[in-house]
C-alpha cells in the first residue's frame, strides 16, 4: 500500500474536485431549474414581461367603439375577431390612448380570405364561388353589397 | 440568397449549421481515433504502437482540449457553455455531452498523468525554483519511483484505458447518435450513423498518427519504426475497410428499397454533393487510399521503407480529406434537401471571415497542433533518455523492433 500513495493522493484530489463541483453546481444551477423540465421555469415570466401583448380581444374595441361591437354582435360576423380583419391593438391605441390609424382592408381579397370555394372547408360554411357569385365578384369590392361588420343580406 | 430547384418549404432554405458543425465531429474524431491507438498498446498489447502511444495520447488530450471550440464559435455564447456541464440530464442527446465530455476529459487526465508521472517526478527532481514548484505540484508531491508504484502506474493506465476506451467511443457515438437520431431527416436518421461516425473517427486518427509519427521521427531524428508503420496502415485499412462498407450500405439500402426518401437523396448525391461524395470522398478519398494501403498491406514483404512511408503518408493524407468531407457531406447535405423531399437548396459556401469561416475553421484545426508542441514542452512526448526503467525504453534505438 506504501507504493500507491500517489493513487490515493490522486483519488483525493479527483473528491474533491467532485465536492467543489457539486457544491458550486448549487450556485451555477438556477433555482427555477428543472420544476418543470430541464429547464429554468423563471425564464417564461420573464419572457412574458418582454413580450407585452399585442392583441386585446373584441371586447377592448368596445371601450371606444361601443357602437360597432354592437353591431358585430348581432350580425353574421360575431364570431369572428375585430382584429382579424384590422390589426392587433398594440398598433392602433397604447396606454388608452389612440396612437395610429388603425389599418382597414376593403379590398375583396379580405373576405375571399375565408368565403373563397375551398373544398377542405366545412360544407356548411357560408362559400361563393367567385366567378359564379352574383355574376362574378373576383376583383370587385364585397363592401358595395355586404357590410363587413353584419355582412348578411 | 440559396436558390431553390424543386419544391422546397420556406423554413427549409437556411443552412444552419454550419462550418463549424462540420469540424466539431471532425475534431472530436481524432479525439477517439487517436485514443484508440493508445488502447491498441496499453489494452491490447500491441507491441508494434508502442512508438506511437504517448504520442496518440497526447494527440486525444490537445484535440480534447478545444474540442468545445467549435460549438462555441457556432453558439456565440462562449460564457453560456458551462451551463451544459453544470445540469447535465438524458433528455436530448445533446444535453448528454455535460455527462460525456467531463467524464472522459478526467479519464484522459489521469491517464496522461500515470503515464507521465516517472517523468514529472524526474523533471521535478532535476530542476529548481519555479520550475521545482510546478513539477512538484504536478507530481501531488509524492516521488515514489519504486518499481512497485511504477507497477500500480502501469496497471492504473490499463484499467484507464479499459474505461477511456468505451468513453472515447461514446463521446464520438454521440455525436453520430445526434444526427442518427432526426428523424425527420432521411438523410441522416439511422441508426448506423453513430457507427460510421465512430468507424470513420478511428481512421482519421491512425491517418493523422500516420503522418505526425513519421513527422515527429524527423524532426527530432528518430528513425521510422518499419512495424509501426506496418501495423498502422493494416489497422488503417481495416478501418477504412469498415467505415466505406457501412457509408455505402446505407445508401444501397435506400436506393434498393427504393424508399420515399430515395427520390430526394439520389438528387442529392448526383447534383449537390457530386464531387465532395462521389470525387471526393467515395473516389478520392476511399478507392485510391484502399488500393494503397492494399499495396502497403499485402506487398509488404517487397517494400522499401521510402517507399512503404510514402505510400502510407499519401493514404493518410487522403484519408484526413475524406473524413472531412464525409463529416461536410453529412451535415451541410442533410440541409441542403427539404423535408418536402421535393425540394434542393442550392450548395452552401462558408464565409471566408467571420465567426464561423473558413480561416477560424483552419485555425481550429492548427491549435491542437500548437498545443501538442506546448505539450512536449512541458511533457515530453518522446523520453530523451530513461534508463532506469526497462519498460520505458527510448525510442531511437532502431534495431530493437526491426527483427
Ligand atoms: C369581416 C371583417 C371585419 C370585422 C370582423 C370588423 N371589421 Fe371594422 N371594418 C371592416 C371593413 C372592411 C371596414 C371598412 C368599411 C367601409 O369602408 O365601408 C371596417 C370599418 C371599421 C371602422 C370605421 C373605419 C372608417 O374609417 O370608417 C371601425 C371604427 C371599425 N371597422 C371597427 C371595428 C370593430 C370595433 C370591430 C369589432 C367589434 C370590427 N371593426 C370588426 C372589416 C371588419
Ligand atoms: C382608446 C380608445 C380606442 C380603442 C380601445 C380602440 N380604438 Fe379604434 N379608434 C379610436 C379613435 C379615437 C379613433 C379615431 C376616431 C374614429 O374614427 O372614431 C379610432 C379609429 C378606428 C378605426 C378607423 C381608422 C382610424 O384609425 O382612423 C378603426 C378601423 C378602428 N378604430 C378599429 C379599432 C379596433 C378593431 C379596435 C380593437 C382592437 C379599436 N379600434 C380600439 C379609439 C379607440
Ligand atoms: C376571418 C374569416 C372571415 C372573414 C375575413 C370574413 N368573414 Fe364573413 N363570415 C365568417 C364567419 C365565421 C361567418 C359565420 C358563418 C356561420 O354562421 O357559420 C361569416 C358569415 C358571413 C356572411 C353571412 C353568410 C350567411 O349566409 O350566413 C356573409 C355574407 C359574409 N360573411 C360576408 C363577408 C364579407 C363581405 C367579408 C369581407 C368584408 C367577410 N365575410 C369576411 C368569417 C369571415
Ligand atoms: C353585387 C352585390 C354583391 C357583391 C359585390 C357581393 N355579394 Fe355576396 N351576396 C350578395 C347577395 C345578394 C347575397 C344573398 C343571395 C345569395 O345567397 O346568393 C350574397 C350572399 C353572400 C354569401 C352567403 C352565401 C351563402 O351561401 O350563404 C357570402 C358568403 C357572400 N355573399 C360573400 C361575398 C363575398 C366574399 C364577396 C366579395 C368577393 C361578395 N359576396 C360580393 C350580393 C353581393
Amino acid at each position: 500500500m506504501e507504493s500507491a500513495r500517489h493513487v490515493f493522493r490522486v483519488l483525493f484530489l479527483l473528491l474533491v474536485v467532485v465536492v467543489i463541483f457539486s457544491v458550486g453546481r448549487t450556485f451555477l444551477v438556477p433555482k427555477s431549474y428543472g420544476a418543470y423540465g430541464p429547464y429554468r421555469f423563471d425564464n417564461v415570466a420573464e419572457q412574458a414581461a418582454i413580450r407585452p401583448p399585442q392583441h386585446g380581444g373584441s371586447a377592448s374595441c368596445g371601450a371606444c367603439h361601443a357602437e360597432r361591437l354592437k353591431a358585430v354582435a348581432a350580425g353574421a360576423h360575431r364570431r369572428v375577431g375585430c382584429e382579424v380583419c384590422h390589426a392587433p391593438l398594440a398598433r392602433h391605441v397604447q396606454d388608452g390612448a389612440r396612437i395610429a390609424a388603425m389599418p382597414v382592408d376593403r379590398s375583396f381579397t379580405l373576405c375571399a380570405r375565408c368565403h373563397r370555394r375551398i373544398e377542405g372547408r366545412p360544407a356548411a360554411f357560408p362559400q361563393i364561388v367567385l366567378a359564379q357569385h352574383q355574376g362574378g365578384v373576383e376583383g370587385t369590392a364585397c363592401i358595395d353589397c355586404h357590410a363587413p361588420h353584419s355582412p348578411k343580406l | 440568397m440559396p436558390e431553390i430547384s424543386g419544391y422546397a418549404f420556406p423554413n427549409d432554405v437556411h443552412v444552419h449549421w454550419s462550418l463549424m458543425i462540420v469540424m466539431y465531429p471532425y475534431i472530436t474524431g481524432f479525439v477517439a481515433g487517436a485514443f484508440i491507438v493508445t488502447a491498441l498498446y496499453h489494452l491490447f498489447g500491441k507491441k508494434e504502437f508502442e512508438p506511437v502511444a504517448r504520442l496518440a495520447l497526447a494527440t486525444s488530450f490537445c484535440f480534447m482540449a478545444i474540442a468545445t471550440f467549435p460549438l462555441n464559435l457556432h453558439l456565440g455564447h462562449a460564457e453560456r457553455a458551462f451551463n451544459v456541464v453544470v445540469t447535465p440530464h438524458f433528455s436530448s442527446a445533446m444535453a448528454g455531452f455535460g455527462l460525456l465530455y467531463s467524464g472522459y476529459f478526467v479519464i484522459l487526465l489521469l491517464e496522461v498523468w500515470f503515464v507521465y508521472r516517472r517523468e514529472i517526478i524526474e523533471t521535478a527532481r532535476r530542476s529548481r525554483g519555479v520550475k521545482r514548484v510546478f513539477y512538484a505540484a504536478l507530481a501531488l508531491g509524492t516521488y515514489d519511483t519504486s518499481p512497485e508504484a511504477l507497477e500500480i502506474d502501469h496497471r492504473a493506465v490499463k484499467l484507464l484505458s479499459a474505461f477511456g476506451l468505451p468513453a472515447a467511443c461514446m463521446l464520438h457515438g454521440y455525436v453520430g447518435f445526434i444526427f442518427g437520431g432526426i428523424k425527420a431527416n432521411p438523410w441522416w436518421s439511422t441508426p448506423l450513423m453513430p457507427v460510421i461516425f465512430l468507424l470513420s473517427a478511428a481512421v482519421s486518427g491512425i491517418a493523422l498518427l500516420v503522418l505526425l509519427y513519421q513527422v515527429t521521427a524527423k524532426l527530432g531524428r528518430r528513425p521510422i519504426e518499419r512495424e509501426t508503420v506496418q501495423a498502422m496502415a493494416r489497422w488503417l485499412w481495416f478501418f477504412l475497410i469498415l467505415t466505406v462498407t457501412l457509408e455505402l450500405l446505407e445508401i444501397v439500402l435506400l436506393a434498393y428499397e427504393n424508399s420515399d426518401a430515395w427520390h430526394i437523396i439520389s438528387q442529392l448525391l448526383t447534383t449537390r454533393l457530386e464531387f465532395s461524395f462521389i470525387s471526393v470522398q467515395m473516389i478520392g478519398g476511399s478507392l485510391v487510399p484502399f488500393i494503397l494501403l492494399a499495396i502497403v498491406v499485402t506487398m509488404n514483404a517487397y517494400l522499401h521503407d521510402r517507399v512503404r512511408n510514402t505510400l502510407a503518408s499519401v493514404a493518410s493524407l487522403l484519408l484526413l480529406v475524406q473524413v472531412f468531407s464525409m463529416r461536410w457531406n453529412v451535415v451541410i447535405g442533410g440541409q441542403l434537401l427539404s423535408k418536402s423531399f421535393r425540394g434542393l437548396r442550392s450548395g452552401y459556401q462558408p464565409s471566408l471571415f467571420g465567426r464561423e469561416g473558413v480561416i477560424v475553421a483552419i485555425a481550429l484545426f492548427v491549435l491542437p497542433f500548437v498545443l501538442l508542441w506546448v505539450f512536449d514542452r512541458v511533457l515530453p512526448i518522446e523520453p530523451a533518455a530513461a534508463p532506469s526503467d526497462p519498460r520505458h525504453e527510448p525510442a531511437a534505438e532502431p534495431a530493437r523492433r526491426t527483427a
